[in-house]
């Protein structure tokens, strides 16, 4: 069994290592390097400011570091067929989680001190912290990682009692303790502890290593892990392995119910419940309007913000263009007795419904922002309303033609 | 090898599927488990297999239950799913070495009954292939091939027929008669009824997530007498029936 990790471990690292090329290409590293110094300078200039006493400053890192635990997640490395595969090893699975909980803890231990190094320097200039109480700082966070991996192993079993593997409470309110202990009281109560707790859940593990496995949330939970991985890498380049995942969203059916059931509706019946349930594209239009919508809140000015409004705009309508071809592998789009063109016209009817939704939220942001500016007021929905319909009508048509004769080839 | 269901509860989220689920499989018996689509037949080999926890009752094997070991409960299991779920990564080659492995297998004897397997399904000649790319029919074959590779008291199977051509059918209605006739027990789910007419000792017709009858053919042949000779026949009463409730 720990034979069996190993083997799954060298392929997994073969190909993160595939994806983390392609990542970290001369580019993206020469980005990383300025934006790293830029960081640090800035860093090393705000630190002058500081002093000690700022009632504000614990809070920040705990708030870092109740952030950075949650980092470094317990890669299990489990496959679907495993639980028909290896039905008969379920005894043996413990040894096999062992050594992944070993791989785990030590890749998130790393992550760890990396956010240690970065928080010292802060918490010796405002905490006035020693050495020592930075090196039970350090134990604290390592050890509370491990506890933190400890309750996701536990999960994968059929524990008795349900409270071994809560999430909220490991994850979150442990480590929100022993961090507010640390800074408000002794650092070295707070490591003593954390070591009190990981001596308990180790007993503890010999006591739920023996219970039947629970194989669905453990594959759920890797599978889960693996779509996060696959989604970051995505940012970069093309990920085969990311089949998109869909949510129900009984929610909006109402709004899907009002499409009219007529042969030339097809594709706009397809469109609309693919983008609506679709979680990546779903999930996208979404996070851009929160995003969007936040900075119009916050800025205020007579161009700028109508500037920001259609750069946005644009930015959600282009996410949404490759949709178009979403359902070509799909063999009943080709069997359909429908034409390309109702294709279109659905495919633009879907776009314009859900630009005027952002265009509309937009407005009403910048408009109760800026309600004294006239200009802005106008402005803003003349550049929106002008924006949507020649995105719609005249842009969107040539960049699918194009994506069109690129994808015949 | 016994399979004892008693009382079972159960489901996949809080709503149960199945409701006081009771029936059994005797030591070197064929039990076919009957249903329509949706009845719970495969919920029910779910919570066997121990993917699924009772939400109340027991299953045992061998008078084990999953909790109280879990290693005499799951080592003498051989499951073949209904979808056939094979590693994208592993070739068929190596997907016979992983059940080696995952059975403690003697290789050698292992590699013989597995060239034997291979000839019968006429997989001999991709072992060095991919079965993910198979066809659904031939990732069927794998699964069978690597369920019949081990030495397994209690087979469990999940809707075996579909996607099988008539051949494989034939074959694997016969590895299932060799094993029987070693003293393995059978849990087998369908819903080709003449095809478990032919071959299963016992039934368990199982409705709206609970059984609604059990027995060999004769015995359900008396309990219904007026609803025909063949179990074909029979379902379709006892379904119908159910629908008009």
């Amino acid at each position: 069994m720990k034979q069996l990790f190993k083997k799954r471990l060298a392929n997994h690292l073969t190909e993160m290592m595939k994806y983390l090329r392609l990542v970290f290409n001369d580019y993206f590293v020469l980005a990383l390097v300025f934006l790293i110094g830029g960081l640090g300078y800035y860093y090393s200039n705000a630190l002058k400011q500081l002093h000690s006493g700022i009632w504000w400053a614990p809070l920040l890192t705990i708030g870092v570091l109740l952030i950075g635990i949650q980092l470094g997640r317990f890669a299990t490395l489990v496959q679907d067929p495993d639980y028909v595969f290896l039905l008969p090893q379920e005894s043996e699975m413990v040894y096999y989680l062992r050594s992944a909980y070993r791989y785990s803890l030590v890749l998130a231990c790393v992550t760890q001190v990396i956010i240690w190094i970065v928080l010292m320097p802060f918490v010796q200039v405002t905490l006035l912290a020693t050495t020592s109480d930075l090196f039970y700082l350090l134990a604290s966070i390592l050890l509370l990682k491990a506890i933190w991996l400890n309750a996701d192993f536990a999960r994968k079993y059929r524990v008795k009692s349900r409270w071994v593997a809560n999430r909220f409470l490991f994850r979150f309110l442990l480590p929100l303790a022993i961090f507010t202990i640390s800074f408000y009281f002794e650092y070295w109560v707070g490591s003593l502890l954390t070591f009190l707790i990981i001596l308990f859940s180790t007993v503890n593990s010999w006591r739920w290593g023996i219970r039947p496995l629970d194989w669905r949330t453990m594959i759920d939970d890797e599978n889960n892990r693996m779509h996060t991985v696959y989604q970051f890498f995505n940012l970069f380049t093309d990920v085969p392995s990311l089949n998109g995942s869909v949510r129900r969203r009984r929610y909006l059916d109402w709004l899907l119910r009002r499409i009219r059931l007529i042969p030339e509706n097809t594709y706009l019946y397809l469109y609309a419940h693919g983008i609506l349930r679709d979680h990546e594209m779903g999930g996208l239009y979404f996070r851009l309007t929160v995003i969007g919508t936040l900075f119009l809140v916050f800025i205020k000015g007579e161009m700028l913000p109508i500037a920001l409004c259609l750069i946005f705009l644009y930015l959600i309508g282009f996410q949404m263009i490759p949709f178009y071809f979403h359902f070509d592998d799909n063999a009943f789009v080709h069997i359909y007795p429908v034409t390309n063109d109702h294709q279109m016209k659905n495919f633009q009817r879907v776009l314009l419904i859900m630009l005027c939704a952002v265009a509309t939220i937009f407005a009403i942001a910048v408009i109760a922002i800026n309600y004294t500016n006239v200009v802005t007021i106008i402005g803003v929905i003349v550049g929106e309303l002008l924006e949507v319909l020649a995105f719609i009508y005249l842009y969107v048509p040539r960049r699918i033609q194009r994506g069109q004769r690129s994808r015949n080839i | 090898m016994t399979l004892e269901v008693s009382n079972l509860v159960g489901g996949y989220s809080q709503v149960p599927v199945l409701n006081d689920v009771s029936f059994d499989v005797k030591n070197g018996e064929l039990v076919g488990l009957i249903g329509l689509n949706g009845a719970g037949k495969s919920t029910t080999i779910n919570h066997i297999i121990g993917l699924l926890t009772p939400f109340k009752g027991t299953i045992k094997i061998n008078g084990t239950t999953l909790n109280e070991d879990v290693k005499a409960y799951k080592q003498q299991i051989a499951y073949i799913p209904e979808a056939p779920i094979v590693y994208k990564e592993l070739t068929l080659k190596e997907h016979l070495e992983m059940t080696m492995l995952a059975y403690n297998l003697n290789q050698e004897d292992a590699w013989a009954r597995a060239h034997r397997l291979l000839k019968k399904f006429r997989l001999d000649n991709k072992l060095d292939w991919f079965p993910d790319n198979f066809s659904k029919g031939m990732r069927q074959k794998v699964m069978i091939v690597c369920a019949f590779l081990t030495n397994a008291k209690l087979f469990i199977i999940d809707e075996p027929f579909l996607g099988l051509d008539p051949l494989a059918v034939n074959d694997l209605l016969n590895l299932i008669s060799d094993r029987k006739k070693q003293g393995a027990s059978i849990l087998m789910s369908t819903h080709v009824l003449d095809t478990a007419q032919r071959y299963c000792d016992r039934f368990v017709l199982l409705h709206n997530g609970k059984v609604r009858t059990e027995g060999t053919l004769e015995q359900l042949r008396t309990l219904f007498p007026n609803a025909g000779d063949s179990l074909n026949d029979i379902y379709l009463s006892l379904a119908r029936e159910g629908e008009s409730e």
